[in-house]
């Protein structure tokens, strides 16, 4: 048996690239990949073809994780009986005598000394072993490959704002987190309305719009629609398309009173939420949304997104937006947002928004980048 | 959706060893059984029962949640808010001006905030609300009921008095304008006696008894379902004194922010709030800003400040999802007693005032 170093990716793993040991050959001829730790974002994928190319050391590997709903399973699931056609309670005894409790365990142990010690079948572990793997593992695939399907499968969606486009690098991308953060009266629910706006407007697909503050207004998304169907006089018949967009407004509204004093669940379930909306994102190829209020930097003094550290993961791109602090003094001061987070574009890009106005904004639809 | 082993709440100890042991959602313990639990992590049979029992509560819980709780987190297109909001009155607050930066009036179905100095009109404005939601519907109002919570202890029941006579005076004088049949007939049940016997007024001294009386409204308001108004004046005051954990107060404020968003939709009644003002030092100056922290500032959809420019008292608008932030100027008027008022009441858009009725 040739044994191969493979460099791999884990995507979405804080550490980076693992280095995993890999064998090839024997009878079957797959290649092994266990993840001995367990990740935040557990992989839960499906097994493709029983043979897989065998990649060179020099090419680097992406695991590819696409989410079998079914199974929201970790590495570390105890072995039980049920578990998989072929697992006996028996088995699982004699396995259990061995030290071999987990999924873990089984997989990375050496078939033919488990046979021995176990007495029991190689042919019917080996089978169970490929039921396993084909559960719980990750199915490597190359990067050209993520590319092209990253490339049929994403859309960009104008804001209906072209400054906050600029920011966002042309608009929300589907599959993706973003967060609109600011103080009360910066223009948070204004953004969230102009994007269901143009979204079902322009490109005639359905908006799904959460609202836990009470403060969507039905007859404002109607004043911004009819200004921009002004100069055309086509009426919108059906709106035809799938869901594209997900708009949250305030998720902290209804987390931040589970956080902080002795309620030590309130953080599991703002991170169990914030798994959802990810794979939301990822499997359905939306675009979410979320609004997020801010709080005071204690030692800088500077505004910051509330919900803490572990929510600050969770967006790909955050959007700070700021109105003016005192209105009633100053003279008009206009609404900026600047770039927070962003994968694409520099951070701390500043630009002014127009919230308010009834111009008629014309709106193309924006193509996938190739 | 399955909830999370990490999400419930049990000991943290028992939390490792269950995750330890591979269990990841709620379902999974729920079928594994006591017995089966307890010889998996190696604890007494008691102890799997009682988290078992703790399991099962949480679930039944959500359950009876996104259940019967269809009510609360209905799903409805825009074009049927629309409708709804279309349909929906306002109430009114007697100051042409003011009803028209607020778009009408005073939203049913949203929450009002007023911040403001003391002396500026907070309370006075409550008080004409509360007196305003009555006004039958021929009239241009909504014909509900009031619910008034005071916690600085400022109403005074002159003062409402006064002001209903004044409202009841301004409708009838409508009456004998259009001398309209459904007009009379409304007026027969509109009077002093009725506008103060449909304001439910409630005196809460600290912030446990405001809490205990905003959780215990939804069961109030469906006995009484005409509600349209919860008034809670100065709900800053029993939390700004003898609070020593700050983030337990902020925590109580945003479930009673949700707690009032909810009895507003469910029972299509506006909220308003009156919120006192506090300063802040900016760089080498200071400024009055709303109470209770930045946080609360999220509770309220609309937000008005009134405040002073020398001797001329204004109103603006800071937050609203539908209209523009815009200033005026306002006045409270004094109106002379022993039954003689000053009608000031233009029916277009002319300068009317609040009425304030004082006794001397």
């Amino acid at each position: 048996m040739a044994a191969g170093v493979v460099w791999v990716a884990l995507k979405g793993h804080p550490l980076g690239v693992t280095r995993h040991h890999c064998s090839v050959g024997g009878p079957m001829g797959m290649l092994r990949a266990v993840c001995p730790h367990g990740p935040p974002w557990y992989p839960r994928v499906r097994y493709g073809t029983p043979w897989v190319p065998i990649p060179s050391p020099h090419r680097s590997l992406r695991f590819h994780p696409r989410s079998a709903p079914s199974h929201s399973a970790g590495a570390m699931v105890v072995l039980r009986a049920g578990l998989c056609p072929g697992l006996t309670e028996e088995m699982i005894q004699l396995l259990r005598a061995n030290n071999i409790r987990t999924v873990v365990d089984f997989v990375s142990s050496d078939l033919e000394d488990v046979a021995q010690s176990c007495s029991l079948s190689y042919k019917a572990l080996v089978a169970v072993r490929r039921v396993l793997l084909a559960q719980f593992s990750a199915f490597p695939t190359n990067g050209a490959d993520l590319y092209e399907e990253l490339k049929s499968s994403t859309a960009i969606l104008p804001t209906g704002n072209p400054s906050l486009d600029q920011l966002l690098d042309a608009g929300l991308y589907t599959g993706e987190v973003t967060e609109l953060a600011g103080a009360p009266g910066s223009g948070k629910t204004q953004v969230c309305l102009s994007i269901a706006a143009s979204v079902s407007l322009g490109l005639r697909q359905h908006v799904f719009f959460l609202d836990s503050t009470g403060g969507f207004t039905a007859s404002r998304l109607y004043q911004m629609l009819q200004a921009r169907v002004e100069d055309k006089e086509e009426q919108v018949e059906s709106s035809a398309g799938p869901l594209k967009a997900v708009l949250i407004d305030s998720v902290s509204a209804v987390l931040s009173p589970l956080l902080g004093g002795r309620q030590s669940e309130g953080l599991a379930i703002m991170m169990q939420l914030a798994r959802e909306l990810k794979t939301l994102a990822k499997e359905f190829s939306v675009a979410v949304v979320v609004t997020n209020q801010v709080t005071r930097d204690s030692s800088t003094g500077a505004l910051k997104s509330a919900l803490g550290r572990s929510w600050s993961f969770v967006p790909s791109t955050r959007v700070l937006l700021q109105g003016r602090a005192v209105p009633w003094e100053d003279g008009a001061a206009p609404h900026t947002a600047c770039l927070a987070k962003s994968p694409r574009q520099p951070t701390g890009m500043q630009v002014q928004l127009d919230i308010g106005s009834d111009a008629v904004q014309e709106q193309r639809p924006v193509t996938p980048t190739p | 959706m399955q909830r999370d082993v990490g999400s419930l709440p049990l000991s943290p100890a028992l939390r490792a060893r269950l995750l330890a042991a591979g269990f990841q959602t709620a379902q999974e313990l729920l079928e594994t059984g006591p017995c089966g639990l307890s010889k998996e992590i190696g604890i007494s049979r008691e102890e799997a029962l009682e988290a078992l029992q703790v399991v099962r509560q949480e679930c039944a819980g959500d359950a009876a949640k996104t259940a019967g709780g269809s009510g609360s987190t209905r799903k409805c297109t825009a074009l049927e808010l629309l409708e709804e909001e279309q349909t929906q009155g306002f109430i009114i607050t007697f100051c042409s001006a003011l009803d028209n930066i607020l778009g009408g009036g005073v939203q049913l179905t949203k929450i009002t905030e007023i911040c403001g100095a003391p002396g500026v009109g907070k309370t006075q404005l409550c008080m004409q609300l509360a007196v305003d939601v009555q006004i039958p519907e021929c009239f241009g109002g909504v014909a509900g009921e009031a619910v008034f919570i005071d916690t600085e202890g400022s109403f005074m029941v002159d003062r409402a008095a006064d002001i209903a006579t004044a409202c009841v005076r301004h409708c009838q004088l409508i009456a004998e304008a259009h001398q309209e049949e459904d007009h009379l007939q409304a007026l027969e049940t509109f009077s002093l006696e009725s506008i103060l016997s449909h304001i439910y007024y409630f005196r809460c001294r600290d912030y446990i008894e405001l809490l205990a009386q905003v959780y215990l409204l939804p069961d109030f308001l469906s006995e009484h379902s005409k509600v349209r108004l919860v008034v809670i004046d100065g709900i800053a005051f029993p939390f700004r004194h003898d609070f020593e954990d700050l983030s337990l107060r902020t925590r109580l404020l945003n479930g009673l922010a949700q707690q009032l968003i909810i009895i507003a939709n469910d029972h299509k009644s506006a909220v308003v709030l009156t919120n006192q003002m506090t300063t802040r030092f900016g760089q080498n100056q200071s400024m009055l800003v709303p109470a209770l922290g930045e946080s609360w500032g999220h509770a309220a959809t609309v937000r008005l400040i009134f405040h002073w420019d020398n001797t001329q008292r204004l109103a603006t608008l800071y937050k609203s999802p539908s209209q523009k932030e815009s200033t005026i100027p306002y006045n409270i008027t004094v109106s002379i007693p022993l039954g003689m008022e000053i009608q000031r009441w233009e029916q277009s858009f002319g300068s009317t005032e609040i009425v304030r009725g004082r006794q001397t």
